[in-house]
């Protein structure tokens, strides 16, 4: 995996975010379901993480939980947080790319309890460090859409069939840059005269019915065209750059009548219109078809690197996996179990399910003949015992995998959760040299 | 476009089921007795009544009186109203504008307390306010309106004395000109407050009775729509692109809830239609329900005709329009059956 | 995976039909029952049958006609708790007890006439226009549309109007009104039902129209007809009973409509009881059918609101 001489190697790079312990249940009529449970991986600076689970693993429970989109009935108050650590542009060269941010054109946050030396707040990082999980609303929403982003699976139900792109896309620029809208537009945004009060209002959103009434009179009225204006600009721009064909007559579109494939290009450039330092790509091409799959990975790789965004990708085909990350972490059952660089956990498994994962792609150094597939199913996650998950299904569970939780341990350039490369003290530790079925 | 061709059907077909319409209102009064028997008295000799006879067209076949009768509707002649002592036409457009005030008065508080009370629920499903709105929307589809507004009587005019009874105090009714025969209107125009504030107050009670049955139904619609809508993937998406939950809740759930919902307003304009029958009876208020209540009770065939005619009229080019309404606000519906 | 290797003993192997429909039957009335809304529903419904069987034991019959009031000109327009008259009287001296009793006779009477002609005649027609399609549909679905065009309370008074004041005349109308919805419901089932497949390989096998529509159309298509008749149940009583508060019913009839309107003329002055006692055993009539419904239908009908 080579890197652009100017960037620093991304294995090495800053963490721009970083999962500890997170767990996630929920209520349900059988008991209390441990979706996620017990989850730590980092995310650094410009890098593709993958997250990679069969259905059901909590990957994407895990996904929702940066930007707190899990319902809370039926989810249960999570223990554990999310650690974010935002970028802001660099001041020396203005977003361009110089020296001191290393040609990303950003640098991280100072944190602002010590500005930047060093304290317990930002646990001695010197930046700023927020936890998305404990964090009041107000400072989340302009969180979401802004520093993080997020695109969805099914971009056909990601999309509100009742609006037009314009005025989807807009939204995201009306609640994070209303500012710069109100400069384009030749208001000052300083200014504290009550008609630009009334005009910012309705550049964030905030207008009510009466404000709404007076906007549309004459004297007023030039002003709420030109923030509209300026936001179709700002549309037209996004939709362009992930290569949307005629970006003013899609944005008079709604969605219904766009493409699978060009609806999730919009909701690419909704997600990227911000600049955002992480982007959470949920599964973005389960639902399309294979040959719009191959232009959207290739579409989100460009923007990546353009925009030197973070990504988790998350998805349930390892082999897409493997071309999209630069590293990966494989879940399964609620928990991570390997983590590591992309090609070397592809060519050299260390878990027993990751290897199960990787035999199970039909490819050509299988024989014509049987698929080899996992035998057994996702245990059920109901107030589940201490034990290994995948000790049902494992070909070399051993004793102490049905007693004990494994936790993520380095092994050479990743990290493991299995007993066969961290043995316990006590009891009979699992072998590969030992199968059991 | 679809739209275009939807309304064209539909707008073709209406005048057919008018006619139809007109030949059940027909045929109902030619069953069961003469139909002119509201003008015959014992006294009357035979001849004077053969006479009468004639004059209505009696001694024609029956298809032959149908041509008589519908072309004396085209022309706006819609009988003689025992009830009245007065031609149909004449007393029906004064009639008409009190119980339109009433509707209207109804219609208003019905889709702003049924939108708002259903909104406010299905925001918070399963909490207290979502339990009492369920509670008023079941009672309410299952209310006898006659009985409500019968209580609604005893506590707020007998026992609370807070409202009062019928449509008006008649001094200062008599007060202000009438031009456009609503009360609440003219009294504005006249800009004569005692009026307005008498005018308001007489309808008060009624509107509120009459449209609870109407809110019902309505909040029952808006909040398993919501609660459907909160559900879909766009809401999640919207609350990631950093929107505050007011604006997911307003632009984006709520808008594709009252698809739905417009149905059931439509639905309920019947609803109140037919209420206001009773409810003129009750409230003592002058409209055409009260009319025709007295009319179904002495035979007033004339009345019961123009009556049943209009409304229906009326029942059928609302439905249209709430279809058109719902078909241009879903643009993925597939138009006609 | 090793799959069960015992075979199914022979007997008692295969369930008979019947048995299988009683079970299924059974256990779509467990789930129905499992709300407790629907069940209060039902508990309302059968208090209130059981009230208008029993009644000629619950309250001394009037003779010789048990359906009119009795009139106890010694206690006119008693409050409720006078001895004698635990809901007290109306302005003629009659029992509203009685009333109430004996109005839940009338009303389920109405209701069971109504609602069996209507379901009858409607399914009739609907499966004809549905299953036969062609000339027949489109004729009998112009004169549905007709009828729907008319809102259902002023065609029904319309109807008794000109038949005349009596309570077998609302019963008529009632029943002329009603049936169109059933014919609409049914023919929409039938057309939905007709491109199944099932329906499909019966005609291979050269079964006769009856015969596909006994047993294949039919027992599909009945769920939302089940549903409307509950639901009507309550609504023909809440129709029926505004029909007779009006006036359409014979004076001094033992009916829930006519006492409410005889209760009217003591409103004025303080006397609540002889309205709101009857008028409050429509309420419950109606809510009581309308919980029995929407509970039907949250089983029967999955694509409803889930709670």
């Amino acid at each position: 995996m080579t890197a652009p001489a100017t960037n620093p190697p991304k294995t090495t790079a800053p963490v721009v975010a970083s999962v500890r312990d997170l767990r996630v249940h929920f209520k349900s009529k059988g008991g209390i379901v441990h979706a996620v449970d017990g989850v730590d991986f980092d995310v650094r600076d410009g890098e593709t993480l993958g997250l990679v689970g069969e259905t059901g693993c909590g990957k994407s429970v895990t996904a929702r939980s940066f930007l707190r989109l899990v319902p809370m009935p039926p989810g249960i108050p999570v223990s554990g947080s999310i650690i974010f650590r935002p970028r802001q542009r660099c001041s020396s060269c203005d977003g361009a790319g110089c020296p001191t941010c290393a040609g990303t054109g950003r640098v991280v946050s100072p944190c602002p309890v010590c500005a930047g030396s060093g304290c317990d707040t930002c646990e001695q990082s010197g930046a700023e460090t927020i936890d998305l999980l404990t964090i009041p609303e107000r400072e989340l929403r302009s969180i979401r859409g802004n520093r993080i982003a997020m695109i969805f699976q099914d971009p056909g139900k990601a999309l509100n069939p009742a609006l037009s792109i314009r005025k989807q896309v807009a939204e995201v620029f009306y609640a994070h840059r209303s500012d710069e809208l109100l400069v384009s537009a030749g208001i000052d945004p300083g200014s504290g005269s009550m008609p630009t009060t009334l005009l910012r209002r309705r550049a964030t959103q905030q207008s009510r019915t009466l404000e709404s009434v007076l906007l549309s009179l004459p004297p007023l009225r030039s002003g709420r065209t030109a923030i509209s204006e300026a936001a179709d600009d700002r549309v037209a721009t996004a939709l362009a750059e992930t290569q949307i064909p005629n970006p003013r007559a899609v944005m008079d579109r709604y969605p219904h009548e766009l493409s699978g494939g060009m609806k999730q290009r919009v909701m690419i450039a909704m997600a990227l219109a911000c600049d955002p330092d992480l982007l959470i790509a949920d599964e973005p091409t389960t639902a399309l078809d294979v040959t719009v799959q191959a232009r959207i990975i290739e579409l989100i790789k460009e923007l990546q690197q353009r925009h030197k965004t973070a990504v988790v990708y998350i998805s349930h085909d390892l082999s897409l996996v493997r071309k999209v990350a630069d590293r990966t972490a494989v879940m399964y059952a609620g928990r991570i179990v390997e983590v590591g660089d992309s090609e070397q956990i592809f060519h050299e498994p260390e878990h027993p399910y990751t290897r199960g994962l990787i035999d199970a792609i039909p490819g050509a150094h299988h024989e014509r003949g049987r698929l080899a597939a996992i035998e057994g199913t996702v245990p059920e996650l109901i107030d589940p015992e201490p034990s290994c998950r995948f000790a049902g299904r494992c070909d070399y569970a051993a004793s102490v995998c049905w007693t004990h939780d494994p936790t993520l341990g380095p092994v050479r350039d990743r990290e493991v959760a299995c007993f066969i490369h961290h043995p316990p003290e006590h009891g009979e530790a699992p072998s590969f040299d030992r199968t059991v079925r | 476009m679809q739209i275009r061709d939807y309304i064209l059907r539909r707008l073709i077909v209406l005048p057919f089921l008018i006619v139809g319409v007109s030949i059940i209102v027909f045929g109902l009064t030619r069953i069961g007795g003469s139909p002119v028997a509201i003008y015959l008295s014992h006294e009357m000799s035979s001849e004077e009544v053969a006479e009468i006879e004639a004059r209505y067209h009696l001694d024609e076949p029956v298809p032959v009186q149908y041509a008589y009768w519908a072309r004396g509707v085209f022309e706006g002649d819609l009988g003689w109203s025992g009830v009245a002592a007065a031609p149909v036409t004449a007393v029906f457009p004064n009639k008409l504008a009190a119980t339109m005030e009433l509707a209207v008065a109804s219609a208003v508080v019905a889709v702003s307390l049924g939108i708002g009370l259903g909104t406010f629920a299905g925001a918070r499903r399963n909490k207290l306010p979502d339990h009492i709105t369920r509670i008023i929307s079941i009672s309410g589809a299952a209310m006898p309106l006659f009985w409500f507004a019968i209580v609604m009587l005893i506590v707020f005019w007998v026992y609370l004395g807070w409202f009062p009874i019928g449509r008006s105090t008649p001094e200062i009714f008599a007060s202000i000109a009438h031009p456009t025969g609503l009360y609440t209107v003219d009294s504005l125009l006249a800009g004569n407050f005692t009026a307005f504030r008498d005018s308001v107050w007489h309808l008060v009670l009624p509107a509120l009775t009459l449209g609870y049955g109407a809110t019902a139904i309505i909040a029952r619609m808006m909040r398993s729509s919501l609660v459907e809508e909160l559900q879909e993937e766009y809401v999640d998406a919207a609350r990631a692109k950093g929107l505050a939950e007011r604006l997911v809740l307003r632009r984006h759930a709520r808008r594709n809830a009252l698809m739905p919902t417009v149905t059931v307003i439509g639905l309920s304009f019947g609803f109140l239609l037919q209420g206001t029958i009773v409810a003129e009876i009750i409230f003592r208020w002058p409209g055409l329900g009260r009319w025709m209540a007295d009319s179904v009770l002495r035979g007033d065939r004339a009345t019961i005709m123009a009556y049943v005619l209009f409304t229906s009229v009326l029942f059928l080019v609302v439905n249209l329009v709430v279809d058109v309404v719902y078909a241009y606000l879903d643009r993925r519906v597939v138009l006609g059956s | 995976m090793s799959t069960t290797s015992a075979s199914p003993p022979i007997v008692g192997a295969h369930e008979s039909a019947i048995r299988v429909r009683l079970r299924r039957m059974g256990e779509t009335a467990g789930r129905v029952l499992s709300n407790p809304t629907t069940l209060g529903g039902l508990v309302i419904i059968l208090l209130m049958v059981g009230m208008a069987l029993l009644a000629p034991w619950l309250v001394e019959p009037n003779t010789p006609n048990a359906s009119q009031m009795p009139r106890d000109w010694g206690a006119i327009a008693v409050p409720p708790g006078s001895p004698g008259h635990p809901l007290g009287t109306t302005n003629t001296g009659g029992d509203v007890l009685y009333g109430v009793i004996w109005g839940a006779r009338t009303s389920l009477r109405l209701s069971l006439i109504v609602v069996s002609v209507t379901v009858a005649i409607g399914v009739a027609v609907g499966s004809l226009a549905g299953f036969r399609g062609g000339r027949i549909d489109e004729v009998l679905m112009r004169i549905v549309d007709v009828f729907l065009s008319i809102p259902e309370l002023i065609f029904a008074l319309a109807i008794a109007a000109v038949l005349g004041p009596s309570f077998r005349n609302i019963i008529l109308a009632l029943a002329i009104v009603f049936w169109v919805k059933y014919a609409r419901i049914m023919r929409a089932q039938v057309l939905h039902v007709k491109q199944n497949d099932y329906v499909d390989s019966s005609r291979v096998i050269g079964d006769s129209n009856w015969n596909i529509f006994r047993k294949d159309v039919l027992p599909n298509s009945i769920t939302p007809v089940v549903v409307q008749a509950t639901l009507d149940m309550g609504n023909i009583v809440l129709v029926g009973a505004t029909l007779s508060f009006i006036g359409l019913a014979e004076a001094g009839l033992a009916e829930w409509g006519v006492l409410v309107s005889e209760g009217q003329a003591g409103i004025s002055g303080g006397r609540w009881w002889a309205s709101t006692f009857p008028g409050l055993m429509v309420f419950l009539w109606a809510l009581a059918f309308n919980l029995l419904g929407d509970g039907i239908r949250d089983v029967l009908d999955p694509k409803t609101e889930t709670r």
